[in-house]
């Protein structure tokens, strides 16, 4: 039975909505992988044929056309499906987070171009899920190691994001928001039109992105009640980022780490007040 | 006393080790590229495990990319420029539901790879030849040979060029512009 008060089994089942999702955008798609595709695999084999030798590769490459994929993908919907009624810690819940481990990392071969953070924060947590979770040897001690890899990454992530953006002149100057969202890519002529209105919103965003981001470690030093403040942020950013940008993986990969910041928060000894 | 070594605690050692080796490395590769960190993301991370959390930073992406490909039928006689359509706009449902996301993402990667390469290129040989040779630029014109061609015996070049999207006081630009492929 899946219980909702394992903090592991929160993480896992908030991302597997995020990688159903995914998972069912790649079969949508496939025609990328198809011979005349994008990443045809009669192409992205060179990507791996030319520096890596690597035999133990190559029995994946079969699975790399268009069809191989479409199988590959399907099986991973159903064991996706799977994890929503077994529980990560039963044998059966094991087993098919592996699987679906597994073919995330073969299948991230033939998606070199085109994955994003969301699919390494996704991979991230289903590997430390597998490895934190193994039946018989991990303790409880280790499922927590595994929160606490899961929560510093997630802060690790936003704050060298926001870092980032504090040595940029364009974001500091208030401009980067607006040029972004001007895009087609990952922009919008609403978001675009608004942001010409109001200029001083511009440069709010930036600098509310800029602050946020690069102090949002302290979520995890400070009282629960403080610390909420940056997940209930965090929650709008990525809502508003699925919204106008069109990033809907973030959203649920990113999430899917917050179970893990609230159980550091309250395991931590001391705060900062 | 020591504490006894059964297969649990060694378990529970090796992970933590494993898992702490893995937050390190992630930090290293943040920022400035190091030979440690150049080490890690191309000799070893053979599964793009090691991620780098700069998102849009320190330069934003602020331009749409475009492929373009035209036939060469004689010397006097080319086809029209024929653009691949990627860069779709949203639809309402794009916050939950985005395939098209991924088929832009892939021409901005190859595009981004095929970009920061072309100095590297120039250093070493002087000219752009040898980017023909290149994974990205090789996806690119594999992309564009798969469209129906204008005569059998044609040639087909390729455009890379970008845009500002919805702010048109911007002029596109040219990216890259390859010579004519026999296809």
């Amino acid at each position: 039975m899946i219980l909702f008060n394992d903090i592991s089994q929160t993480v896992l089942l908030i991302l597997s909505v995020g990688l159903l999702i995914s998972t069912l955008e790649y079969l949508k798609k496939v025609q990328i992988f198809s011979p005349n595709g994008l990443l045809s695999w009669n192409v992205m084999q060179l990507k791996w044929t030319k520096h890596d030798q690597r035999s133990f590769l190559k029995p994946f490459f079969k699975l790399f056309s268009a069809s191989g994929l479409t199988v590959l993908f399907s099986i991973r919907c159903l064991l996706i499906i799977g994890l929503f009624f077994f529980p990560l810690q039963s044998p059966i819940g094991w087993a098919l987070i592996s699987l679906l481990g597994a073919s995330l990392l073969i299948s991230s071969l033939a998606t070199y171009y085109g994955s994003d953070g969301s699919d390494q924060m996704s991979m991230l947590i289903i590997i430390t899920l597998i490895v934190c979770n193994l039946p018989v040897l991990a303790s409880s001690k280790l499922r927590e190691i595994g929160l606490w890899f899961i929560a510093l990454q997630a802060c690790l992530s936003y704050a060298v994001a926001g870092i980032a953006k504090l040595v940029s002149a364009e974001w500091r100057s208030g401009t980067a928001i607006k040029d972004v969202f001007s895009t087609k890519t990952y922009g919008s002529k609403k978001a675009t039109g608004f942001l010409k209105k109001y200029p001083v919103a511009n440069r709010f965003l930036c600098w509310n992105v800029i602050i946020m981001e690069s102090i949002f470690p302290l979520c995890l030093f400070l009282p629960w009640e403080f610390a909420l403040i940056f997940l209930i942020w965090g929650f709008i950013f990525h809502f508003f980022t699925a919204v106008i940008m069109g990033l809907n993986s973030f959203f649920w990969a990113f999430m899917a780490t917050y179970p893990a910041i609230y159980f550091v928060n309250h395991q931590m000894s001391w705060h900062l007040f | 006393m020591t504490q006894k070594l059964d297969p649990t605690v060694i378990y529970e050692m090796t992970i933590t080790a494993f898992l702490a080796c893995w937050f390190i490395a992630t930090v290293l590769c943040q920022f400035k590229e190091t030979k440690i960190s150049w080490f890690i993301r191309y000799k070893i991370d053979l599964f793009n495990l090691i991620p780098l959390w700069t998102f849009f930073a320190p330069h934003p992406g602020k331009r749409d990319y475009h492929l373009l490909f035209r036939d060469k039928v004689t010397e006097a006689d080319y086809s029209e420029w024929q653009e691949l359509e990627i860069t779709e706009e949203r639809t309402f449902w794009s916050w939950l539901w985005n395939p098209e996301k991924r088929d832009k993402k892939i021409l901005s990667d190859v595009v981004q790879s095929l970009v920061a390469s072309i100095p590297s290129y120039r250093e070493r040989t002087g000219n752009l030849n040898l980017l023909m040779f290149s994974t990205p630029y090789i996806i690119v014109l594999h992309a564009v040979s798969q469209y129906k061609k204008k005569s059998q015996n044609c040639y087909r070049q390729f455009m890379l060029a970008e845009s500002s999207g919805y702010q048109k006081e911007t002029e596109p630009g040219l990216i890259l512009l390859s010579v004519f492929h026999q296809i």
